[in-house]
């Protein structure tokens, strides 16, 4: 690896981003610890591992909406969702989607997410520790990352030496080629903001791209009765009003699942970026973010304030719906 | 004679079965008479056009749009129907219907024309046999223009515009229906 390429000496972790819940945590085995290093030498890469969860077969997790098009039918025909995430390490574990408890890897759970919501669309699996260029597949893309690229904080975004992988990703969501949806992380901060001495760099390369939507976790979906409220865990979208104007929350209802963290929640924005994505066959990724995030509801939420929320809670429905008709 | 029963709740009540002779007996004078048969309000694509106005959605700003806005009439498709005889057993079955409409659909006026014949196998018994043919009557709906803002502007099924159909195929769930364009009836009456 050259010198140019890795232009700084810092260990970035590459960390999935289930919800850190102290009281049912797992301990990391060194597998699940274990360094994913990037060409050696300067930056490496860890995996952190997702928590244990308790496992309660319900079929309640998601929003009306994801439910409404779910029971249609709908394919999300026409656009591929590619999960970056792990699907090669021994990590795994036990959840449940409503389909039966299952013991999966993390990108196995978040893969599963994302073809429920949207059943037809085109679903690859990349896995993250390669470091290879993610491809982009004819047609719409969608790239879910549920992870963060960790590093000592303090540095800039353009002293980070990216893998091929992560150049690949900043660069679609700079060129607007693919919709780009990022677990906005679970150290209930900012986004990009400083945890334990450390920041998500990946999260602060993103910031200001068209294509790239940071999701946030509330802990249930919302409604106009019963509004929800950001989860525990979840990083917010913080006062940059750049992030505020590309976050979105949703509904991650781990109580029924016993899958908990912003990990869970950007797959439904994929899933729901797709069904889009199907409806409106000539939308550019560009026109379907936007759409996705000038229709969030902010209504749904306790003491909206977009420093938490940012756009508010995405709304299928909604970014389906017309603007006006006659 | 019995008109086949497939009248709706609300506008059945409104059918008129009438028989009212017009002019003298055909039997003794021969003449051309024409009788009023039947007036009726309302048919299976009034229902039809009717159900279309259940349900709506909410817009991106979350304001309601009700379907009954576009799918209300305030007429009801009306047919009048005459029997011109021409024999002591034979007549010519003719009407006409009004046609209803609303800002997304029509049912277009309509004209019927056939012909009646009887014979009596006994003498308090009738057979008769009535052949007619609609024309028009078309139930038509109309498409909306939907604006999704950033993502266009779309012709659409006003009904679907909001669903997870593409909106260019919304287009292919316009109702477009035709009412029946030919009827056989046969009945045999006795009497006793």
């Amino acid at each position: 690896m050259s010198g140019n390429f890795w232009k700084l000496g810092i260990a970035a972790a590459l960390t999935i981003l289930p919800a850190s819940i102290a009281s049912a945590q797992e301990a990391l085995d060194a597998d699940q610890a274990a360094a994913l290093c990037h060409g050696g030498g300067s930056i490496c890469v860890s995996a952190k591992i997702p928590v244990a969860r308790t496992t309660q077969a319900v079929q309640s997790w998601m929003s009306p909406d994801v439910g409404a098009a779910w029971a249609a039918g709908y394919k999300g025909k026409g656009v591929t969702i590619t999960i970056v995430d792990d699907f090669s390490s021994s990590s795994r574990f036990s959840g449940n989607f409503g389909i039966g408890t299952r013991y999966q890897r993390h990108g196995e759970w978040t893969r599963e997410e994302a073809s429920m919501i949207a059943p037809a669309a085109t679903i690859r699996s990349k896995d993250f520790s390669t470091g290879s260029a993610v491809p982009l597949a004819s047609g719409r893309n969608v790239l879910n990352l549920s992870y963060g690229m960790y590093a000592n904080a303090g540095y800039s975004v353009n002293q980070i030496g990216w893998a091929k992988e992560e150049q690949s990703i900043i660069s679609y969501a700079s060129k607007g080629s693919a919709i780009v949806s990022k677990a906005a992380g679970n150290d209930s901060v900012a986004v990009g903001g400083v945890t334990s001495g450390q920041q998500d760099y990946l999260d602060l390369a993103l910031i200001g791209k068209p294509t790239a939507i940071f999701v946030g976790a509330l802990s249930t979906n919302g409604t106009t009765s019963n509004k929800a409220q950001l989860a525990w865990y979840s990083n917010y979208a913080g006062s940059d009003p750049t992030v505020q104007s590309h976050f979105l929350v949703v509904g991650v209802e781990g109580d029924k699942t016993g899958l908990y963290g912003t990990s869970f929640a950007a797959p439904i924005i994929s899933g729901y970026a797709a069904i889009i994505g199907s409806k409106f066959t000539k939308a550019t990724p560009v026109q379907i973010t936007n759409d996705l995030l000038n229709t969030a509801r902010t209504d749904t939420l306790v003491n909206y304030d977009p420093s938490v929320y940012g756009k508010g809670e995405a709304s299928l429905s909604r970014a389906l719906a017309p603007v006006a008709i006659h | 004679m019995r008109e086949r029963s497939n009248n709706r709740d609300g506008f059945g009540a409104a059918a008129l079965l009438l028989c009212v002779v017009v002019g003298a007996s055909p039997a003794m004078t021969q003449e051309v008479t024409t009788s009023l048969v039947n007036i009726h309000q309302g048919s299976w694509l009034s229902d039809r056009a009717r159900g279309l106005a259940n349900g709506g959605y909410e817009l991106q700003d979350g304001s309601w749009v009700s379907f009954n806005r576009w799918y209300h009439s305030n007429w009801v498709d009306m047919q009048v129907d005459f029997l011109t005889q021409l024999t002591e057993n034979s007549g010519i079955l003719w009407g006409v219907g009004t046609g209803e409409r609303a800002e997304k659909y029509r049912i277009a006026p309509s004209l019927k024309l056939g012909f009646l014949t009887q014979t009596h196998p006994s003498l308090n018994s009738t057979l008769s046999l009535s052949v007619t043919s609609t024309v028009g009557g078309n139930l038509s709906e109309k498409p909306c223009v939907a604006d999704y803002g950033e993502l266009g502007t779309y012709s659409v099924n006003c009904r679907l515009a909001a669903g997870e159909t593409a909106p260019e195929d919304t287009l292919k769930y316009l109702v477009n229906a035709t009412p029946e364009r030919l009827r056989l009836w046969l009945n045999y009456r006795v009497t006793f």
